[in-house]
């Protein structure tokens, strides 16, 4: 390793008796990509405040470019050369992209004036190191979620950095998008700038980055070469629990479907899909982004209609003009998007997992009944160890995993047959996702028929009894789990051997 | 660089057409709307809104909202009146400004202590205060309408030109404070655009947390701002009573609403952020000339409320829905 | 279910019980006082003991006392203020006062202790305070219809009883500005047969405010040249009106009348811009009821056409409907050589 660019030892910190790092050691090497992991609330978001000089430790010290620190101011920190880009980026969506880009500068010089002339050049140049083409002039309001980053990161270069901070850099964007960024990451370390990258995501942890640190309450867990890391280590420890990865077999044998669809068309989406679903089974659905997967299973929950072709439940020819009517015949849907199709996130937690069957808890005259809505609540709650301490609180207030386990308890508090989850692991952390994955397993071995959309493979292989692959609005095969691999699976999506 | 696209996006150029359209509409109905005594009556009566709305322009930009400065303006310029008054005070008329205006900061400056270190929101506190003012105007100083001292007098009969319309035999003096709404804005023009506190002041509504982060005070611009609508607040109070020589405490009650609503109409995004002197200024133009051109167009007493407010609703509403389309066309470019 | 009905009961319970509380009438007559005139006590309590419209009142008080040699006099609170008022009241029956006379800040708060007045046998009489329950009389200076009917003559005369005119008050909800300035228009029609309400703009409304009188002004005279007169109803009318007359240029050719202040309008009628506005004289006021109350004291019958000795207030007459509130006729022309008199 070449020579060390920051190094941690020892660090403390505790908040109000609550200790949230409880002796972290980090050493990144000069042009490293260094992979910092945890999951929410191992301490990572505290360890870079440390780092950026936002918190002062308790103990231990901090190293940069060879000089010892017990404690950093913020100025500090970004004149040894240290960057936090922010998983919000910090821009003002406001300001044109010049004065987003100019503004720090002037600040950190003391100007009390702003001169145009000077912040469109300093813009410029901030711009043309990484070769980023974007109108100065446009407000940061009007550009892409990675056209923003691209701003937080130019602007952190012009201080001359030694070391970027990226606090959840992919979190917010596509797949195209997370590629461009990770070859601009490999653009900067060959300039001989360290990246710490911060992610609790496996996939890129194995892909951009060369070392990692593990942190789990407040502590390192593991650290090492990238390389000698694989999925289970990893997994373990993020968690500190071990998974195995059985796929799911349902108990017994197969008894009369309670969902047949047939011959369902809906053009422009999907065509002459059927299927038979019967409780106890995960049917796993994949297929790329616009495969048609989605808006199958919409029309399953009565989102829209189909131009043709019948759906039947517990054998009787089934209407379902409406999400209204899916409910009543027992089907329960949890979108992509719980963010901003599935939650009330200002709304307390318990108010969003009864909402689906406020019709029961309420008596004749339309009045909640609060208490049987305080025992359902409790009783999911503690059914799916959603973490929160007080089910008042807002549900923006719980992390992604928690918050999709309230969207489950609002369905699994009604009585359902069916439950139709899509991407139902989509930005959850790792343990959020084995904990949803054991759950589903044990609702269907309850006897609920599950139908998952996903293009998570080693999801759909890890919890489905079936599989059908969908392309082009087809169904192209289906397969039995047990007997292939992700490979196959990802091959029959794309179409491409 | 001003695109086609983004001059269009911006609303002053809408408002600047309203007026337009609403100039000729009153000209076509009563031949005279482009009279230079009219135009001069319209300036005068633009003067104490045009002064408010820069304050509250500024305070919307940074993501709050203030509904005390009336009562500010209000009880700046009675408690300088009376002391004036009683004291028989016979001098030039800049004390009574600098009094008001060091009253109108006081006000400021305990809205600023409750919102820029107490982190109140302002909505809340400014209803407070604006509350608290009003009831110690009418309660502690029991006040009611009242003379104003000889200096006021004198300041309120300076005028600056007179225009005079010879088909109708009718003139109109230009009032000399209309120097001083010239002159603020001219200052919080400099302010606004060429220092970085009120750059400061446009990062904060943008998003406060990322200015704290960039190395602004936050604080202190908060303080700062509230401070400077209580100053402006103080020197309009007693702009208006020498236009009138007379100080009458409740010639302010309901204006914060039309202020307010003027600044929004013209182009001042509700959540802060986004506001420019121009379209405060092409908002305030257009509410005055229709709040004052509603006989000239002939629109009978009774309904001149449901034009007035059909405007602002069609004004607010471009507006909103402009905010709407771009949040719309941003949500779509995510999803791609 | 349940529990709407008893809701409803109670509602209903509250209501028959309150019901007395509500319309209760005083025989007058009961008040008659037993001892000699010349221990009578009469306690007259304005809204405001500084205030310059009741330090003139005071005057009529005192003016009553030179005239009558019975024991009247005035006290007020220090500020404008329900609370006090109702504390000054108080002390009043305390001292045992035989009357009292009061113009009310607030006429909710002050119920409960003229209630208490009454029942002890103490004489209540109120001006302007037409709507208070627990009074035996409230007098007030002039009805709608004369008030307005005595400013269309203030106008016509100014106009020389021809030409356009339209109407002006501070509100267009405000129901008593409203029938003044019907009066005055219907008033007009019979009398001024060469004067013409301006049709297109019949009503002008300044929502009680100087600058918004001012500024409707100037845009009627600029709308409508051949407009003379306008007929204001709110104070603040004529200041405004008047200042937008001077400005353009028009005095003498265009004149304004309201009801108004001596002070706030003594520039103007000084300089001729306005010859004259309309105001009851508060003394005046003070010494009218003070005579009501000592004609219920004297066991006389207060009915129609009742003499309370003060100027305007010669016959009174009961208001439509009304067996409490008596209206005179008292109002005074505020012109250029009186002006100064009234110190406020």
């Amino acid at each position: 390793m070449a020579s060390t660019v920051l190094k941690l030892e020892g660090i403390e910190k505790s908040f109000g008796g609550v200790r949230a790092l409880k002796g972290v050691d980090l050493e990144i090497g000069a042009g490293e990509i260094h992979c910092l992991a945890g999951e929410n609330g191992s301490g990572k978001s505290t360890l870079i405040k440390v780092i950026s000089g936002v918190h002062e430790p308790d103990a231990g010290w901090i190293e940069i470019g060879g000089r010892r620190f017990t404690q950093l101011s913020p100025i500090e920190a970004i004149s040894l050369g240290v960057q936090v880009i922010y998983q919000d980026f910090s821009v003002f969506p406001n300001l044109t992209v010049m004065e987003n880009l100019a503004l720090n500068m002037e600040l950190m010089d003391k100007r009390a004036f702003m001169n145009y002339r000077r912040a469109r050049s300093i813009a410029s140049r901030a711009v043309a190191q990484i070769g980023f083409d974007v109108d100065l002039d446009e407000r940061v309001e009007n550009l892409s979620v990675a056209d923003r980053q691209l701003i937080a990161i130019s602007r952190a270069l012009l201080q001359n950095s030694k070391l970027i901070i990226m606090d959840e850099p992919t979190s917010a964007l596509t797949k195209k998008e997370v590629k461009s960024l990770f070859s601009l990451i490999k653009e900067l370390q060959s300039r001989g700038i360290s990246i710490l990258f911060v992610s609790h995501k496996l996939d890129e942890v194995f892909e951009i980055s060369e070392r990692y640190t593990i942190l789990r309450s407040g502590e390192n867990v593991a650290k090492g070469s990238t390389t000698e890391l694989d999925h289970r280590a990893f997994a373990f420890h993020m968690t500190g629990r071990e998974f195995s990865a059985e796929s799911y077999r349902p108990a017994g044998p197969r008894g009369e479907p309670i969902l047949s669809v047939r011959g369902v068309s809906l053009r422009g989406c999907y065509s002459g899909i059927s299927f038979d679903l019967a409780p106890g089974e995960i049917l796993g659905i994949t297929g790329l982004l616009g495969s048609g997967r989605t808006e199958l299973v919409e029309t399953l929950f009565g989102i829209t209609q189909p131009d043709s072709g019948t759906i039947e439940v517990r054998g009787l020819p089934a209407k379902i003009r409406s999400v209204k009517d899916a409910i009543r015949k027992g089907l329960g849907y949890v979108p992509s998007d719980r963010l901003t199709e599935g939650l009330f996130l200002p709304q307390a937690i318990d108010r969003n997992a009864v909402i689906a069957v406020l019709d029961r808890l309420s008596n004749g005259f339309g009045f909640l009944r609060r208490k049987a809505v305080a025992e359902t609540t409790l009783r999911w709650i503690r059914e799916l160890s959603i973490a929160t301490k007080d089910p008042s609180l807002p549900v923006r207030t719980l992390s992604g995993g928690n918050q999709q386990k309230v969207v489950l308890a609002r369905w699994l508090a009604n009585d359902l047959s069916v439950l139709i989850l899509n991407g139902p692991t989509m930005g959850v952390d790792i343990g959020s996702k084995y904990d949803i994955h054991a759950l589903m397993r044990k609702l269907a071995s309850e006897g609920l028929a599950i139908i998952i959309v996903s293009d998570d493979l080693p999801e759909v292989l890890a919890c489905a009894s079936r599989i059908i692959v969908m392309r082009e609005g087809a169904f192209v095969r289906e397969l039995d789990p047990a007997s292939t691999t992700e490979s196959v699976l990802g091959e029959l999506s794309t179409g491409v051997a | 660089m001003i695109t086609a696209r983004r001059f269009f996006a911006r609303s002053e150029p809408w408002v600047l057409a309203a007026i337009v359209i609403l100039s000729l509409l009153i000209q076509a109905r009563s031949g005279q709307f482009f009279t230079g005594n009219n135009l001069v009556d319209l300036a005068r009566a633009f003067i104490v809104p045009g002064l408010l709305s820069i304050g509250c322009m500024m305070v919307i930009v940074s993501g709050g909202i203030d509904v005390s400065f009336t009562a500010v303006a209000a009880l700046a310029m009675y408690i300088t009146d009376k002391i004036l008054l009683q004291s028989g005070y016979e001098g030039n008329v800049i004390l009574a400004y600098a009094m008001s205006a060091g009253f109108g900061l006081l006000m400021g400056a305990l809205n600023g202590f409750l919102i820029a270190f107490l982190r109140l929101p302002t909505l809340v506190v400014t209803l407070g205060t604006g509350s608290l003012f009003t009831g110690l105007m009418f309660g502690a100083f029991s006040a009611s309408a009242s003379d104003v001292p000889p200096a006021i007098v004198a300041h309120g009969k300076e005028t600056l030109f007179t225009a005079v319309n010879s088909d109708l035999g009718l003139s109109s003096n230009m009032p000399s404070q209309i120097l001083i709404l010239v002159g603020m804005l001219f200052l919080a023009f400099l302010l606004l655009r060429y220092t970085m506190l009120g750059r400061g002041i446009y990062a904060i509504g943008g998003d406060e947390a990322a200015a704290e982060r960039a190395g602004f005070n936050v604080r202190a611009i908060k303080m700062f701002l509230y401070c400077l609508v209580g100053v402006l607040a103080g020197i309009t109070g007693i702009s208006r009573i020498s236009m009138m020589a007379y100080a009458d405490p409740s010639t302010f009650q309901g204006m914060e609403l039309t202020v307010i609503a003027a600044v929004v109409l013209g182009g001042t995004r509700v959540t802060g952020g986004l506001g420019t002197l121009t379209g405060t200024i092409l908002g305030i133009a257009l509410m005055m000339i229709l709040a004052n051109s509603l006989i000239l167009i002939g629109i009978p007493t009774y309904w001149s409320r449901a034009f007035t407010g059909a405007v602002i609703i069609i004004g607010t509403g471009v507006t909103a829905h402009q905010i709407a389309s771009t949040h719309r066309s941003q949500r779509d470019l995510k999803k791609t | 279910m349940k529990k709407i009905l008893t809701v409803t009961l109670g509602l209903l319970l509250c209501v028959c019980i309150a019901a007395p509380l509500f319309g209760q009438t005083y025989d007058a007559a009961k008040f008659k006082s037993s001892k000699p005139q010349s221990q009578w006590k009469i306690a007259l309590v304005p809204k405001d003991a500084t205030n310059a419209w009741f330090v003139r009142m005071e005057q009529g008080v005192k003016r009553y006392a030179a005239d009558t040699k019975i024991n009247v006099f005035q006290k007020g609170p220090p500020k404008t203020d329900a609370a006090m008022q109702a504390q000054v009241i108080e002390d009043m029956i305390a001292q045992g006062v035989d009357a009292i006379c009061v113009v009310p800040v607030d006429i909710a708060a002050l119920e409960p202790v003229l209630g208490q007045a009454l029942s002890k046998g103490i004489v209540v009489i109120a001006h302007e305070g037409s709507s208070l329950e627990n009074i035996l009389f409230d007098i007030e200076a002039f009805s709608n219809e004369g008030l307005g009917q005595a400013l269309m003559q203030v106008l016509a005369k100014s106009m020389g009883e021809k030409g356009s005119y339209t109407t002006m008050v501070g509100n267009v909800t405000n129901a008593s500005h409203n029938e003044w300035a019907d009066a005055a228009v219907a008033y007009q029609k019979t009398k001024y047969p060469n004067m013409a309400l301006l049709a297109a703009e019949p009503r002008v409304e300044i929502m009680d405010n100087l600058d918004t009188a001012y500024q409707r002004a100037k845009e009627l005279f600029k709308k409508y040249p051949t407009l003379k007169g306008i007929l204001g109803t709110s104070s603040l009318s004529t200041p405004g009106t008047a200042r937008a007359i001077d400005e353009l240029g028009l005095k003498g050719k265009a004149f304004v009348t309201s009801v108004g202040m001596p002070n706030e309008n003594k520039p103007y009628l000084k300089s001729g811009t306005v010859q004259a506005v309309m105001l009851w004289d508060s003394a005046e006021a003070g010494y009218a009821m003070l005579a009501a109350a000592v004609a219920v004291l004297k066991g006389e019958k207060i009915a129609n056409g009742i003499n309370l000795k003060a100027k305007g207030w010669e016959s009174m007459q009961f208001a439509p409907g009304s067996k409490k509130v008596l209206l005179g006729k008292s109002w005074v022309n505020i012109t250029k050589d009186n002006v100064d008199s009234f110190g406020f």
